[in-house]
């Protein structure tokens, strides 16, 4: 594989996070299962333009963001709707509520379409933190490859456990094949509904945290920090997004 | 609930306060207070911070840590904000589980929904 988004330089990154990365990057602008190349593409640049959104951040500094109104600070690529769930996703995730959910999801925006909206927007924005941590500049998306979505729910999804239809364990098909063995856990089970974006998220987050959160401390895993000191930056970085679960 | 976990494993006596950010002592987690510094530098976007707080990382564990703590900043913005967008409600184990825990952090009240 080329590697060539990334210029770590003598930043000693793991191969295996480097090879990661550079496929979760250049997946971010082809065809995903509901969404085309230009479409994820124009949806990474959204998730960066939002934090120069002056609404939102507005919103982010009110007590409520729900009372505030106006017009988001957009590129012009996305419908509106789409942007107000790309801004919000990554600017304010914390006080997202059901009834913001449940107002967002219709005719403009299937809840398969938001769910892989809501993958690609989290996958740049924790992309960016990390070049940002590392202190590289932010990674140049290649251009978007054109290829048409199969727009096919899998069989098995149902409401639940929260806001958005999710496929259980015992409902998983063919489509997610060995997804589960590990384990049930609801935030794996989270964008199940789009089985072939939920691999793509977990195939990077398995690689930046741990494949087995279960494990006893690291096991064999090679990483240069203690599984405390992981645990620490986890649920630090979760009280700063305002994330509870 | 992991970090308490952990602490218990290997016999540490971590200060969960540290997470909230209401003691910024490290908590007795080794590296504690500057992986804290690094953190909240990160997720404030400040560049120039973030720089500073990288390099005190680097000095006291080394740049390998540095580089997986990045990781790790970058692995919680994806599954924190997917947790909250989906609204996702603790599994039932996790919530027995961390009573004690989420009432002297005082999350219970911060739950939106």
């Amino acid at each position: 594989m080329q590697l060539n988004s990334f210029e770590f330089g003598a930043v000693p990154v793991r191969d295996d996070l480097a090879q990661v990365l550079e496929k979760s990057w250049t997946a971010l602008s082809t065809s995903g299962a509901w969404l085309d190349g230009a479409q994820r593409s124009a949806i990474v640049d959204e998730a960066r333009n939002a934090w120069e959104c002056a609404l939102c951040q507005e919103r982010k500094e009110a007590l409520s963001p729900y009372v505030i109104e106006g017009s988001h600070d957009d590129l012009g690529k996305l419908p509106a709707s789409w942007v107000d769930v790309v801004h919000k996703v990554v600017t304010d995730s914390g006080r997202i509520t059901r009834a913001w959910y449940d107002s967002v999801i219709g005719e403009d925006l299937l809840e398969d379409e938001f769910i892989e909206m809501l993958s690609v927007s989290c996958l740049v924005t924790g992309i960016d933190a990390f070049t940002r941590g590392i202190g590289i500049g932010p990674a140049t998306l290649p251009p978007a490859i054109s290829g048409e979505p199969a727009r096919r729910r899998p069989g098995g999804a149902r409401p639940g456990p929260g806001w958005a239809s999710t496929i259980a364990p015992e409902d998983a098909g063919p489509e997610l094949g060995n997804f589960y063995d590990d384990g049930p856990y609801y935030i794996w089970r989270a964008l199940t509904l789009v089985p072939e974006e939920v691999r793509r998220f977990w195939e990077l987050m398995n690689v930046l945290y741990l494949p087995d959160p279960g494990v006893e401390e690291l096991g064999n895993l090679e990483r240069g920090i203690t599984r405390g000191q992981i645990e620490f930056l986890a649920a630090r970085v979760s009280s700063l997004l305002g994330c509870y679960y | 609930m992991r970090l308490s976990l952990s602490g218990e494993h290997t016999g540490d006596d971590y200060n969960l306060d540290v997470v909230t950010g209401a003691d910024n002592s490290g908590g007795n987690i080794p590296g504690g207070r500057v992986l804290n510094n690094f953190a909240e530098a990160v997720m404030a976007r400040d560049n120039q911070q973030t720089e500073v707080e990288r390099n005190k990382i680097i000095e006291l564990l080394g740049g390998a840590a540095m580089a997986d703590a990045s990781a790790i900043i970058a692995a919680f913005n994806l599954v924190a904000r997917v947790a909250d967008a989906t609204g996702l409600p603790l599994e039932d184990y996790k919530e027995e589980a961390s009573v004690e825990l989420r009432s002297r952090l005082g999350l219970n009240s911060l739950v939106t929904g």
